[in-house]
């Protein structure tokens, strides 16, 4: 999957620029993971796996479970190496908004 | 209700799912508080915003060790659907032995009973309601929510309410009125609403609106009003706010703590904050030579003093190269 190389850094406070179009997901860029593990406890919705990567410098690496990742945002928080990205959720079902207004004046 | 540990999971995204409840069973928690329900009203509650967490001032390269931050949340409640919400309950009750609270959150009182009693219903043991979630705008009022809402639901269900109360300069005043109303226990406290803004965009961080804020920092304040509660009321007092370490729960036991919730810890270090605070709890136990928290419960607030007590010396008034007279 190519990722949006707009990172989500942990003192960028801002969300990703698409988030108003798509809802985000977690992604970690495999070459920048260093197999730490610290992003699996934090993750509450068991979207994160350490995998066997036998070709990696590290040997293993994090991936998302796509289909539990909540885009919660605490997995970039525990990386120290900010391997994780922002990725457009397409297969989401789009935005609830109460108001038509809401979605230019970004409140979703 | 009888707990194997004074730890709580307090409301949030570590009671959301079974598995969790499950989990914080093994880990040692002595109860687990669900995570928040709401009325049909506030039904876009169940649409979670992404993301919803940062941590603010977190140095991720010591990542657990770090001892400040704060955890900034656009939290939202159950996602699924209020019959989900029922049967997650029921589900909950049949896995685990643990006591299980459910958690409320409504703005009519007809709402908030109707909530209270499904929860009921469903086995819980009993319920809190989150009066004071820092995310729902209004949901700070306190007459129009808080003092109906709590009556109406003591009068409906059988089971202990607990009021989650908020931060702030009248929370004696709302325990107070929180016993009278019927509750048997208070939550002290939820965490504050507030803002942070991203110096170059000049926006507010995350979705541009308000969030909810708390860390290792805000137990000082929190120290303070279960002291001030624990010293008046008669009903228990469920604390939480702040808890990063077992001194953190002894501080609030020696406060008048009956039970302390916590989260941060675990969402910042694992589920496994529980067996270490409970193992720190115990150490200090055998260290002290006691049975059980119970013997020093309240202890500290009997040591508290009052201004008049506090010893004052003369000679501050005296002339010093920094004082200019003349």
């Amino acid at each position: 999957m190519n990722g949006i190389k707009k990172k989500y850094k942990g003192l960028d406070p801002l969300p990703p620029d698409f988030v108003r179009i798509h809802a985000p997901l977690a992604f970690v860029v495999e070459e920048d993971c260093i197999g730490c593990d610290r992003c699996i406890p934090i993750c509450f919705f068991d979207a994160l796996v350490m995998v066997d990567k036998p070709e990696h410098k590290y040997k293993r690496v994090a991936l998302v479970d796509l289909a539990n990742c909540t885009g919660c945002g605490l997995c970039f928080e525990a990386c120290p190496t900010d391997a994780f990205i922002w990725v457009p959720d397409k297969s989401n079902g789009g935005p609830i908004s109460r108001s038509a207004s809401a979605m230019t004046n970004g409140i979703i | 209700m009888e707990l194997s540990s004074p730890l709580i999971v307090a409301s949030g995204p570590a009671s959301h799912d079974v598995r969790q409840i499950r989990i914080a069973e093994e880990k040692g928690f002595g109860a687990v508080v669900l995570k928040t329900v709401c009325s049909a009203k506030y039904d876009e509650m169940r649409y979670w915003p992404r993301p919803r967490y940062k941590l603010l001032d977190w140095d991720k390269q010591i990542a657990g060790r770090s001892k400040q931050f704060t955890l900034y949340s656009y939290e939202q409640g159950y996602s699924g659907r209020l019959e989900d919400y029922w049967k997650f309950v029921e589900i909950c009750k049949k896995k685990t032995k643990i006591p299980i609270i459910g958690s409320a959150f409504a703005g009519v009182p007809e709402d908030w009973v109707d909530l209270a009693s499904h929860i009921e219903q469903s086995g819980a043991d009993a319920v809190e309601l989150d009066i004071s979630s820092p995310h729902r705008p209004g949901s700070l009022e306190f007459e129009t929510t808080f003092v109906a809402a709590i009556k109406a639901v003591v009068g409906a269900v059988k089971i202990p309410v607990l009021a989650k109360l908020a931060l702030g300069p009248d929370v004696l005043s709302q325990c107070l009125i929180a016993q009278d109303c019927g509750a048997a226990a208070v939550t002290l406290c939820n965490r504050l609403r507030g803002i942070d803004i991203d110096i170059e965009s000049h926006r507010p961080i995350l979705h541009g609106y308000y969030g909810g804020v708390g860390g290792p920092w805000a137990k000082y304040y929190n120290f303070g009003y279960v002291a001030e509660a624990a010293g008046k009321l008669k009903i228990q007092i469920s604390a939480t706010g702040g808890v990063m370490t077992s001194e953190d729960v002894i501080k609030y036991v020696l406060l008048g703590a009956s039970t302390v919730q916590i989260l941060s810890v675990i969402m910042v270090n694992g589920w496994d904050s529980a067996s270490t605070i409970n193992s720190g709890i115990l150490s200090y136990l055998n260290r002290k030579n006691l049975k059980s928290l119970d013997e020093i419960r309240g202890n500290a607030v009997d040591h508290l003093t009052s201004p008049e007590e506090i010893v004052r010396w003369s000679g501050e008034s005296k002339k010093g190269p920094r004082n200019e007279w003349d």
